[in-house]
């Protein structure tokens, strides 16, 4: 840190002009990201949602909404929050033992496997996706590695179907995860789970009803997260899906590049920005509760 | 975390469910680094011969690769400078100053990490097409500082509140101007998140795939784009080459920001990486 040599302090004096100075400058600075926003994320996003609203005359229309949330198209849909569920559910499950399992190592080992998992994360998700296409074929290591253990029923289908779909995107989530839950399992204060295996609190019972409720607020932010980022991932279910697998990311890319039909993808943008604005907000919602709890106990 | 007494069991199962899990994130990288000098083309692993056919093959020049190699380079330099002017001044904003709206201005900064990069695209789609932007990488780079500039104002204002306040008012306090502060003082201290912010902009420009898809011409295809088209369509076994290069450039990124945070005095062991926007 640049302040070792001072200790870190809020205490300051400061005239009320130096405080105006600071305002202004904040504001000025605050305009190229605010302008570039607006232009080239804010405004072609109400696009998508106007041209979503329009019909082929020109007039308002929820036709292609109608679209969207019937036969074939539904279906994707359904399937789409499916993997993302089954994803979120997976990398939760796999990132609370990994987490768990770093917060206890010794400190080089925790060191050394959070770089595993820090590292693969900026790595391309092609790429990733690339190496799990090698390693699931009829012919790729694991399937290589169970015939040769004669494990009944090898090789297993394990590409282009939901299982490698779910597999990939788990791969792809599982650092979120793990990095959200290590922040939460950090924070948990040893001496309160210590109290209880001093008032004679079975290891499952301090597990239970300690531990969790401790970190569930992160679990639950990890989970959400993870099914949010899944909802619009299109790399991982195009390449290891096989054409079963569709999901709406592939759907308005191919309804965008192949058939021209723009509102109908505009229509599903619109779809996915709602699911993720519903995640979200059950998030911002969670925090609040949390905050206002907290503020509660602090005050009485 | 304090350790409870724990059992022999549990501590051996422990260990063991970390290392399988571990394995599960690294073992696809490892078969592709291994693939890549395989001698018998795609998928297979492990390979019976080793060869360095596929990098030669990728670096030909006046190829589909290197051409898209360039255009991919090209597009993530311009992203960097974009990004880290927006990062610069919207950090200096959001950390330092007392801004009114702060809140809108930060959710508004946030919201491209988390909004369906598909939805971010589709956008920009409508937004340069009538342009007749279609297909050039000015627009792609534009596209992907949308993506970029977030992630360059976050590391950005973590570094701007690890920097000790107290020095710039000393300096003022001397009469040192702003101008002679920002270069002495807040410059030299904010080096290594600007550097950090550089790399990942530059990554996160080389590795997207969904904006440079949607904005992209046949003639003008960045990495990502020609990398799925080869997956989805071709077997190009050169792809394995081209994934081995994109591995070792973000590993190489990755230990350059861990250099300069290090020489730049940060020991703290926190990761000013843009994984964790919620908590």
């Amino acid at each position: 840190m640049a302040g070792t040599a001072l200790a870190p302090g809020k205490v300051r004096v400061k005239t009320s002009a130096m405080r105006g100075h600071r305002s202004r400058i904040a504001l000025v600075n605050a305009v190229p990201v605010t302008v570039f926003l607006l232009v080239l994320f804010v405004y072609p996003i109400i696009g998508v949602l106007s041209l979503s609203l329009k019909g082929d005359t020109g007039g308002f229309t929820l036709h292609w909404y109608a679209d969207a949330l019937s036969g074939v198209n539904l279906s994707v849909l359904l399937s789409t929050l499916r993997i993302s569920a089954e994803t979120a559910v997976l990398s939760l499950l796999v990132g609370f033992v990994l987490a768990h399992a770093i917060a206890r190592m010794r400190p080089v080992f925790a060191a050394l496997a959070m770089l595993i998992v820090v590292v693969p994360h900026f790595i391309s998700a092609l790429v990733r996706t690339y190496g799990w296409i090698i390693m699931l074929g009829d012919h790729g290591l694991i399937n290589t590695l169970l015939t040769s253990l004669h494990m009944p029923g090898a090789p297993f289908p394990l590409l282009y179907n939901e299982i490698g779909v779910v597999i990939g995107t788990t791969s792809v989530m599982l650092p979120y995860t793990v990095l959200v839950l290590q922040g939460v399992m950090r924070g948990v204060d040893g001496r309160l789970l210590a109290a209880a295996a001093g008032f004679g609190a079975s290891r499952l019972t301090i597990f239970r009803r300690i531990y969790l409720p401790l970190v569930a607020p992160g679990i639950g932010t990890a989970g959400l997260l993870s099914f949010i980022l899944c909802l619009g991932y299109y790399i991982t279910p195009a390449l290891m899906g096989g054409d079963k697998q569709t999901v709406v990311a592939a759907l308005i890319d191919q309804q965008v590049m192949k058939q021209d039909q723009w509102n109908s993808a505009a229509a599903f943008g619109v779809i996915l920005l709602l699911l993720t604005f519903a995640g979200l907000g059950v998030l911002g919602l969670a925090k609040l509760r949390r905050k206002k709890a907290a503020a509660r106990r602090s005050g009485s | 975390m304090m350790e409870l007494p724990a059992t022999r069991a549990g501590h051996i199962g422990r260990a063991l469910s970390a290392t399988a899990i571990l394995l599960f994130l690294a073992m696809p990288i490892v078969i592709i680094l291994v693939t890549s000098f395989g001698a018998d083309g795609i998928g297979t692993f492990p390979p019976k011969e080793y060869s360095t056919h596929w990098y030669e093959q990728m670096a030909a020049p006046g190829g589909n690769w290197a051409t898209s190699i360039a255009l991919s380079s090209l597009i993530a330099s311009l992203t960097t400078v974009f990004s880290l002017i927006l990062g610069a001044t919207a950090a200096t904003a959001l950390a330092r100053g007392r801004l009114p709206l702060h809140t809108a201005v930060y959710g508004l900064v946030l919201a491209p990490l988390l909004i369906p990069q598909v939805v971010i695209a589709l956008g920009l789609f409508l937004f340069f097409e009538p342009a007749g932007m279609l297909g050039s990488p000015l627009a792609i780079a534009l596209g992907h500082t949308v993506l970029a500039a977030p992630i360059a104002i976050l590391i950005m204002i973590s570094t701007l509140r690890g920097i000790d306040e107290r020095l710039e008012d000393a300096a003022a306090s001397m009469g040192a101007n702003r101008m002679t502060i920002a270069r002495r003082i807040t410059f030299p201290l904010a080096t290594p998140g600007l550097i950090a912010a550089a790399v990942f902009s530059f990554i996160t420009s080389f590795d997207e795939f969904f904006i440079a898809q949607f904005l992209s011409t046949p003639d003008t295809r960045t990495l990502p784009v020609l990398v799925f088209n080869a997956l989805q369509f071709d077997v190009d076994p050169t792809v394995t080459a081209v994934s081995a290069v994109l591995i070792a450039l973000a590993v190489l990124a990755l230990a350059l920001v861990a250099l300069v945070r290090k020489l730049g005095g940060h020991r703290d062991g926190r990761h000013a990486l843009p994984v964790e926007p919620l908590t």
